[in-house]
């Protein structure tokens, strides 16, 4: 139970409900689970080109020579690439930072996956020519596209943000300041 | 006959931070005037279409409304009063925005009164988003807050005979929050000579008001000097690492180039300025 209980997510309660289910579970179910967990930590490892998890390192997005190699979208997580890919909108490479600045937590720029960025576009990606910084629009975003920024800009590359607004099916009475005074901003013609 | 107490309570707070709390939810830090800092729960706010979400974040002013829970209290209502919008347009602004939270937050304990700290932090984001000089707001605030909690420094008498010390000969304890004069330095263990114009700002600063200490000029070697002097200063009193300053620093290796960055990350891959 305090194993469950130490996964994100999972309070007393569901621990003790999956323990039980474990228990009760054929055994043959049990081992199966516990080897697709020892199989994750042993065969899953980081791309060496865009840090994403993956079983193959380059992962099949670098490896992928149909995509469009001039422009790399930057991400918090991996699961942000699972999310934008599902868009169909973007067709470039991404770089996940594996974190986001947070310096009351004591996470700086040197605890993400900074330097391999910059690595990468001195030695491999060469014709990159535009970063997209897909960070959350919240503090911690905001302080990590613009130290990204400061940092890529004198390599003469264009830094740009994902576009921030108002969420499909919210309510203006209810937006924050940043939020509708950013929606205004970059209003667009209908 | 006392009466219960209200179960939903408005008060204005300013957000210090926030950690994750399950799957959507947050623990948000307020800093409020009259029940001091307070650690309160946002249910949703991590989904896209919350309510709450935007008011939330931390560096914004904000009127709250709050129900009694068992142990911490829950946002039922959220209105912005200031989200101090331009911090997000600059990088020496944001970072400095980050650092004055951070000294609220590490300064103050949970509901004791901190009604003059809450007015120095909402005079500080209102300077710096309004665009006043990062190194004027930033070093005053800090003095101002170490007034405010019981941790004045000693700029102009000596520590050991109280008696006043000319700038050019001082000498400097951080952990000591004080000035020596040359023959009582001594061999203290933590002391070290302070530059004189170092300590001649910081004692305009402390002693006049803001807008007068806004007419000393400042050079990019000056303000780096006090801004060494009141880090050191600041990681003595809260006694632990502050996060927001070595992101400042951080920013300004970012500043002079990416080559740099690299540079110095192969040559010291333990990172930091510590």
């Amino acid at each position: 139970m305090d194993a469950f209980h130490r996964l994100p997510g999972i309070g007393p309660k569901s621990a003790q409900r999956l323990a039980y289910h474990i228990l009760r579970a054929p055994e043959e179910e049990a081992r199966e689970l516990a080897a697709a967990l020892i199989e994750v930590k042993e065969s899953i490892v980081l791309c060496e080109f865009c840090q994403n998890l993956t079983d193959t390192s380059p992962c099949r997005i670098c490896a992928d020579t149909g995509r469009d190699r001039t422009v790399i979208c930057v991400v918090e997580e991996p699961l942000d690439i699972v999310a934008i890919d599902r868009t169909g909108g973007f067709n470039g490479l991404f770089h996940v930072l594996h974190g986001v600045i947070s310096p009351s937590d004591g996470i700086g720029p040197e605890d993400l996956k900074v330097e391999e960025l910059l690595r990468r576009l001195r030695d491999r990606d060469t014709d990159v020519d535009e970063i997209i910084v897909a960070t959350n629009p919240n503090l911690e975003g905001e302080a990590t596209s613009m130290y990204l920024a400061r940092l890529l800009r004198p390599l003469g590359l264009r830094v740009t943000r994902l576009a921030r607004g108002l969420p499909a099916g919210a309510d203006l009475e209810y937006a924050d300041d940043v939020t509708l005074g950013r929606a205004m901003e970059f209003r667009q013609e209908v | 006959m006392p009466g219960r107490p209200p179960r939903v309570t408005k008060t204005e707070a300013i957000v210090l931070r926030y950690r994750r709390l399950g799957d959507a939810d947050r623990i948000v830090s307020l800093l409020t005037p009259h029940r001091g800092k307070i650690d309160v729960v946002a249910r949703g706010v991590l989904r896209a279409r919350s309510k709450l979400a935007g008011h939330l974040e931390p560096g914004t002013r904000l009127e709250v409304a709050l129900a009694a829970g068992r142990s911490m209290d829950i946002v039922t209502q959220a209105q912005g009063l200031d989200s101090f919008g331009a911090l997000r347009d600059d990088l020496d602004r944001l970072s400095a925005a980050m650092y004055v939270l951070e000294l609220a937050d590490r300064l103050t304990v949970e509901h004791a009164d901190a009604h003059g700290l809450y007015g120095h932090l909402h005079n500080a984001l209102i300077r710096l988003a309004r665009g006043d000089g990062h190194h004027l707001v930033v070093r005053t605030y800090e003095l101002a807050i170490l007034d405010a909690t019981g941790f004045r420094p000693e700029f102009t008498v000596c520590l050991g005979c109280g008696e006043p010390v000319e700038a050019s000969r001082a000498w400097w304890s951080a952990i000591e929050g004080g000035v020596y004069c040359s023959d009582c330095a001594g061999r203290r263990p933590g002391i070290s000579p302070i530059d004189g114009t170092v300590l001649k700002v910081l004692r305009a600063y402390q002693s006049q008001p803001y807008e007068e200490a806004g007419r000393i000029r400042l050079s990019d070697d000056l303000a780096a000097r006090l801004e060494a002097t009141m880090h050191a200063l600041m990681h003595a009193v809260v006694e632990r690492e502050i996060g927001s300053a070595r992101f400042i620093s951080a920013t300004r290796r970012a500043r002079v180039n990416a080559e740099a960055v690299l540079e110095l990350a192969e040559a010291d891959p333990g990172g930091g300025d510590q």
